[in-house]
């Protein structure tokens, strides 16, 4: 077969069939036998042959093989089983492997565990949020969590970020090598920023719900529903005869109108662009909003403080999330903080601009966002008297020109205006005490301003004399118009308030109401470190920083910082006046020492020599010793990276800090208490919602309650109930009435509260729960307020036992026993224990075993845990007995005949 | 849109297909002159009157054999009912005992003298009676605040017990040959209980029941007022007032069911005001009371996101457990609820739209849900008012629905605009106002065709889009405008 000595190719086989294979197949083997045999016969020249038909056979096999696999392939298809040759070898571990239907089988134990207690997601609402990775990181672990090193983990990104803020975003710039780049990435920056002081403030919306805080945002709340409904104008004339009964309360004329208005107009323009978004998640969310909005002001001003735009980052994000200020502008904080602070760092941005460029219109915009500041929050004050402060060291310091004289009398012109719109404040600016200073200012620039005109067109010893002479006089004709101005009444004397910003002791000696809210305490030393942290230490660094240049807008850092320090060490609640400018003066510090610290290059000793050769020219300048020295930049590379990797191990931790200290002390809401259940699921106690509800929806509309004024807001905005007196606490005399009535005997209270026609009571009561914040902790302040209007009827000394403890179980006072508070707190409490074994869990005291009686109330409502408890008011008696014969007639308790001879039924003044 | 009210008209009564188009002209209630006086052209040949007091609302069944008496054939039967009675029935519900394929019939309130004591229902039967001919007609409905606690104020741990006072003779038109009423109670019970003299009062307790009767001939709008007094320790819930909100969303493939109530307890009231000690107390020994502590939802399997608020927000006293099987919303409202107490709430949840809603051959949409998804509870819930709004897509038109609830309850129906977040021209929405209903037509189904052309799905994208762009236009030319007055010399 010498006609195929040439070679198979395997790709002409898989035309043929079968039946040509084998024929081939047949040939080939023939044709190898034949060779073969040649092989032994003789030494042929064809011998090599034989490889070549070998790998033909081979070829041919090769392909009936995969033929007929492809047939039986074919063939088995559909069915079930697939011989083993046909299947896939893969390995025997994969071969011996669960089949994934198998794999996916789930216990019926284990599925009831799944949906019972399945894997706890939370979702974000907050579109913001999206906006950066590290930020949902943090939104993530949000409720899972309090443990730091988990914390730590995840807010590694953001701490980058932080740092990246300074000088990789230099080198980033480097590498794209234009203005525009830089700008992009800034804005990028600030809006991760914003994005991120927003988020870092929803952890009580994410733990718990949309909800308003605390006591006075239920007011602002009530408020804004009232704008909301009604219009701008009935709002502006609002008169609320649901507080103060009976007195009332000119609503709309006492209070800063620009936070409802603000949510007012976010609602209307939201309403406008057909997103009716509800006024409570409006109001929830205005805080965090807004601090988003501080933090680019605080890189605003820091800004006109320093070249480097880094500072301005740093200290963005400083604001951003500083416990200082997130303590007043978490998610359902609506209080007037929450837009005051914005409005108080943009106000003095705007003044550094208008004072720097001398600008007319920067004034004005200053004035506009004072007045907006004066209608929000009434520690405008501060900026009424730091900026003329500023005004005036600067004038001390020789610097007066007509940029200061421009800028300030436009702001006070126009600001003065502007603030005098709104009816609360009314003449206030030029009748109190605490505006003078602004005044005062303002009419020195005019004369130092026509000093300047006389200086320029008389000659200088005439100007001399003249200069004496009308400083002397108008000094004189000043202070007399003062002290006759004050004493005829047209200047307010200073208010109790304003004293006690001076001498802390103040208030307490003078004031109870004022000493009894706990934001108005003198600050205690490691309140500055749980709201500041490392800046505390950083922003002394920052005020040297500003000395060393002293331009003007230093000056203010430096004025504002003295006076911010002042007053957060009087007022725990002034720490927020102070943390602006300790962010901004701490993001200096940062900034210098990573400008100086983070720079790869390595100077070169000639560079210093230049450098000092160029320094010597201009030595006029005076200074510190070490600042005559020119800066020339590090050498060690070593030194550099351990100075920059220490700052990043700080700036770690304050962001470790920041968010530990808003989950743990700022998200809660106070309305809602949250517990844990043995298992670890979250229980929630809702005691004061409950009775709040209970309230609402089961007493009379017009029903008056009548509770200790903290709760007065509360129960006006959740229960939508008159009382009686509330946190406004305009009226210091209704509430040490309200003091009285529950801190004197039934006799004594009884005819109080019919007087003013109450229905209810409500008392707030720990003792089961243990929960601290209750009416009988608060009890001594009442009968203090009380005290301070009927001293010979209340006495606080009567509430302690003669060796001076304040005590509630059997060893109490009798008049501590007596008192309405008491009797309403344990009344009905002993029979929820075993004979005797009653205890107060909140002060850890064994109760007697007989609980008070109540003749002139009965029990009306206890909330679930007892936190809540509401009585009602008993009527005047059918019989016309008083309540407590009739009640002792009910107890089965035979009248003493001659106890009730000389008793004449007590005569009540009701008309 | 616009066009979308012209068809609500048309939409308001239909009880059940066959029903709907020959009767959608006749469907408001008709004015008779204030004399008038049903003719006297049937007999009750034989009448079984069935009360049942076991729920919180009463139940009432009327089996009655009617025959004309009359020379023509007839087809209109008045049923009488007082003035203060038809306030507060619903759910009338009229079929043929013995011929069950004849659908339920119409019936409806005649209107007619307002001052009137006594009014009527007419039923029109389908056709006409014969002469001398008779029908078994089973006639059922629903009376709503029925009952009075007696007394009226009890201690916390007390049982309570109502009082339903009712005739023992069935208020009718016509003379009755032969009646009997049977009252059925939840419990044994009984207290008090109207005695009638020679008319065999007989009573079986082991059964629950009472039987009145029966009696013989009693001419046209005779009465027995008799009453019963007996135990009911369990809440009695009322909703004065139910809006349930339907959103139906394409692009989400979402339904959301939002339910605003509010429920009151129509029991007896608590003679001492609430003591949490005793109610404590009481959770441990007697658990049974009549203050509403629970509700339960089962809401349709695949529900999810539920929510329970009230004015003041979140109630976190809820539990929702949902599998393949049930999907079950337990609440618990603030407080235990007692007599004359009230409590509003909201619940809503949300469902896969595939659940609920079918494309159509013709391209249109179905939408199927439930009518009532009230809670379901032993003691039966009633509802005073309740207004269904189904909120369809914008720009959904051609809206149709029907439902199986009976018709006597149903006050109104239109379409109109609701307006929510990016809607220019508002959403469709369908609005059913329903009154006197109960918690037995929680499985009636309201059934809504309507058309959502593409270009209707479209817009509100090509909106947003287009409103977004022309910011940034706008943004774009604001930032090129010079405003400066000096211009820059280089």
């Amino acid at each position: 077969m010498s006609q195929s000595s040439g070679k198979v190719k395997a790709g002409q086989l898989w035309s043929k069939n079968k039946d040509e294979l084998t024929k081939q197949l047949g040939e080939l083997k023939t044709e190898l036998g034949q060779l073969r045999i040649q092989k032994i016969v003789s030494s042929g020249t064809k011998l090599t042959k034989i490889h070549d038909i070998r790998k033909s056979i081979a070829r041919v096999l090769t392909v009936i093989n995969a033929k007929q696999r492809a047939q039986l392939r074919l063939f088995y298809k559909d069915k079930k089983y697939l011989p083993l040759d046909l299947r896939a070898k893969q390995t025997r571990a994969i071969r011996r492997r669960l089949s994934a239907e198998d794999a996916s089988r789930v216990l019926e134990k284990t599925k009831k565990r799944q949906t019972h207690f399945p894997q706890r997601k939370f979702a974000v609402k907050n579109q913001q949020i999206a906006l950066s990775h590290c930020v949902t990181a943090m939104v993530d672990w949000k409720p899972l969590t309090s443990n730091l090193e988990r914390e730590g983990q995840h807010h590694e990104p953001l701490q980058h970020r932080a740092i990246m803020s300074a000088d990789p975003l230099q080198a980033l710039a480097d590498a794209g090598q234009g203005k525009s780049t830089r700008s992009v990435l800034r804005v990028l920056i600030l809006t991760l920023i914003a994005g991120a002081a927003i988020s870092s403030r929803l952890f009580s919306v994410i733990r718990f719900e949309s909800i308003i805080h605390e006591f006075d945002p239920w007011f602002n709340f009530r408020a804004t529903k009232y704008l909301v409904a009604n219009g701008f104008y009935n709002f502006w004339d609002w008169f609320d005869d649901r507080t103060w009964h009976p007195l009332g309360r000119v609503t709309g004329g006492t209070l800063y109108p620009g936070l409802m208005v603000t949510s007012g107009a976010i609602y209307h323009a939201l309403r406008a662009l057909t997103i009716p978004v509800d006024i409570r998640n409006i109001c929830v969310l205005l805080a965090p909003a807004f601090s988003g909005l501080t933090a680019i002001a605080a890189y605003l001003l820091t800004n006109e403080m320093t070249p480097s735009s880094s500072a301005g980052l740093l200290a963005a994000l400083f604001m951003g999330i500083t416990p200082g200020y997130i303590s007043r502008s978490v998610a359902g904080s609506y209080d007037n903080e929450a837009i005051a602070i914005f409005l108080l760092v943009f106000t003095f941005y705007l003044w550094i601009k208008a004072l720097k460029q001398g600008s007319m219109l920067w004034g004005a915009l200053c004035a506009l966002f004072y007045g907006y500041m004066v209608a929000s929050w009434g520690g405008y004050a501060f900026i009424t008297c730091l900026l003329p402060l500023h005004s005036f060291v600067l004038i001390c310091m020789g610097r007066y020109s007509t940029r200061l004289y421009v800028a300030y009398t436009t702001w006070y012109a126009l600001g003065t205006l502007a603030s005098m719109q709104i009816p609360f404040v009314g003449f206030l600016p030029v009748k109190t005490s605490e505006h003078m200073p602004a005044l005062g200012i303002f009419g020195f620039l005019q004369l130092l301003a026509f000093l300047d005109y006389v200086r320029s067109t008389i000659p200088s010893r005439q100007f001399q004399t003249f200069l004496w002479l009308f400083a002397g006089g108008t000094f004189g004709i000043g202070l007399l118009g003062l002290v006759i101005a004050t004493s005829a009444g047209f200047i307010a004397p200073w208010s109790g308030r304003f004293y006690s910003l001076w001498d802390t002791g103040y208030a307490k000696i003078h004031i109870p109401i004022i000493a009894s809210v706990s934001e108005h305490q003198p600050t205690a030393w490691p309140a500055f470190f749980f709201d500041l942290n490392m800046l505390i230490w950083l922003f002394p660094v920052g005020v040297y920083l500003c000395f060393q240049h002293l331009a003007d807008e230093h000056v203010f850092i430096v004025v504002y910082a003295l006076f911010g320090s002042y007053f957060a060490g009087v007022m725990v609640r002034l720490m927020l006046t102070l943390t602006p400018v300790v962010c901004v003066a701490a993001a200096i510090a940062i900034s210098t020492l990573l400008d100086t610290y983070l720079n790869a290059k390595t100077p070169k000793p000639e560079d210093h020599q230049a450098a000092k050769e160029g320094s010597d020219g201009k030595k006029g300048k005076a200074g510190l010793k070490s600042s005559d020295k020119p800066v020339v930049g590090v050498y060690a590379i070593w030194g550099k990276s351990l100075m920059v990797s220490a700052l990043a191990v700080y700036l770690l931790l304050f962001v470790l800090h920041c968010t530990w200290v808003t989950s743990n002390a700022y998200s809660s809401p106070s309305v809602v208490l949250a517990s844990r259940l043995p298992d670890g699921s979250q229980h929630i106690i809702d005691d004061y919602r409950e009775a709040y509800q209970w309230l609402r929806q089961n007493t009379r509309e017009d029903a008056k309650i009548m509770s200790w004024w903290d709760y007065g807001y509360q129960i006006g905005g959740m229960a939508d109930r008159p009382t009686l007196v509330d946190n406004n606490t305009w009226n210091n005399t209704h509430i040490a009435t309200v003091g009285k009535a529950m801190s004197s005997s039934e006799e004594v209270s009884y005819p109080i509260m019919r007087q003013h026609e109450v229905d209810y009571v409500l008392v707030v009561f720990g003792g089961l729960l243990g929960y601290s914040g209750d009416d009988i902790n608060k009890f001594l302040w009442m009968v203090r307020i009380a005290e301070g209007i009927w001293p010979d009827e209340v006495s606080e000394r009567a509430f302690f036992t003669p060796r001076g403890e304040y005590r509630v179980d059997g060893e109490a006072t009798e008049t501590m026993k007596n008192s309405l508070m008491y009797k309403m707190s344990y009344y009905n409490y002993n029979n929820l224990f075993p004979p005797g074994q009653a205890a107060d869990r909140m002060r850890g005291a064994r109760l007697p075993e007989v609980g008070p009686t109540l003749s002139t109330m009965e029990e009306a409502f206890t909330s679930e845990n007892w936190i809540i408890r509401i009585y009602k008011v008993k009527d005047l008696d059918n019989l016309g007995r008083d309540h407590m014969a009739a009640a002792a007639f009910d107890r089965g308790q035979k009248k003493k005949k001659s106890a009730s001879k000389k008793k004449v039924p007590r005569v009540l003044r009701v008309e | 849109m616009k066009t979308s009210g012209v068809f609500s008209a048309l939409l308001s009564l239909l009880s059940l297909a066959s029903a709907a188009s020959s009767k959608s002209s006749s469907s408001s209630s008709t004015t008779l002159p204030s004399t008038f006086r049903p003719p006297q052209v049937f007999k009750n040949a034989n009448l079984v009157h069935i009360i049942s007091v076991e729920k919180n609302y009463v139940k009432e069944n009327v089996n009655v054999l009617v025959q004309n008496i009359d020379k023509e054939a007839q087809d209109e039967y008045f049923v009488p009912f007082t003035a203060d009675q038809l306030s507060r029935l619903g759910g009338v519900e009229v079929k043929d005992r013995k011929d069950s394929s004849a659908g339920p019939f119409v019936a409806e309130v005649v209107e007619f003298d307002k001052d009137s004591d006594i009014q009527y229902l007419r039923i029109r039967l389908p056709n006409a009676l014969a002469p001398g001919a008779q029908r078994t007609l089973g006639i059922s409905y629903y009376l709503l605040k029925a009952y009075n606690p007696l007394p009226a104020s009890i201690k916390q741990e007390e049982k309570q017990y109502l009082s339903f006072p009712f005739s023992a003779y069935w208020l009718s038109a016509y003379d009755t040959t032969k009646q009997k009423t049977e009252v059925k109670f939840p419990s044994g019970a009984i207290l008090d209980y109207t005695k009638l003299p020679g008319s065999g009062d007989v009573e079986e307790f082991p059964q629950k029941k009472l039987t009145y009767g029966p009696f013989d001939e009693k001419p046209a709008g005779a009465t027995e007022p008799v009453s019963v007094r007996f135990e009911f320790n369990k809440p009695v819930t009322h909703v004065s007032e139910l809006e349930r909100d339907i959103e139906v969303s394409h692009w989400g493939g979402n339904v959301a069911f939002e339910e605003r109530y509010t429920l009151h307890h129509r029991g007896a009231n608590l003679s001492s005001l609430f003591n949490r000690v005793k109610w404590q107390q009481s959770q441990y020994y007697q658990p049974n009371s009549h203050a509403l502590k629970e509700l339960k939802f089962p809401l349709r399997p695949g529900s999810a996101d539920p929510y329970y608020t009230d004015v003041i927000g979140n109630v976190s006293t809820s539990k929702f457990r949902s599998n393949k099987r049930e999907a079950l919303l337990e609440v618990k409202p603030r407080y235990p609820l007692f007599g004359g107490w009230k409590y509003p709430f909201t619940i809503g949840w949300n469902s896969d739209a595939s659940h609920f809603l079918r494309k159509t051959a013709a391209g249109g949409f179905v939408l199927n849900v439930p009518f009532l998804e009230g809670p379901k509870q032993a003691e039966g819930v009633e509802y005073e008012q309740v207004q269904i709004r189904v909120i369809l897509p914008e720009g959904a038109e051609n809206v149709q629905y029907h439902t199986s609830i009976p018709t006597q309850s149903i006050t109104s129906t239109s379409v109109g605009v609701h307006k929510t977040f990016l809607d220019t021209i508002g959403r469709t929405a369908l609005i059913i106002k329903a009154r006197n209903l109960v918690d037995d037509f929680r499985d009636r189904d309201l059934v809504i065709t309507y058309d959502y052309p593409l270009a209707a799905a479209l817009r509100k994208p090509l909106i947003v889009f287009g409103s977004a762009v022309a910011v940034f236009v706008s943004a774009w030319l604001v930032g090129n405008l010079e405003l400066k007055f000096d211009a820059k010399k280089k």
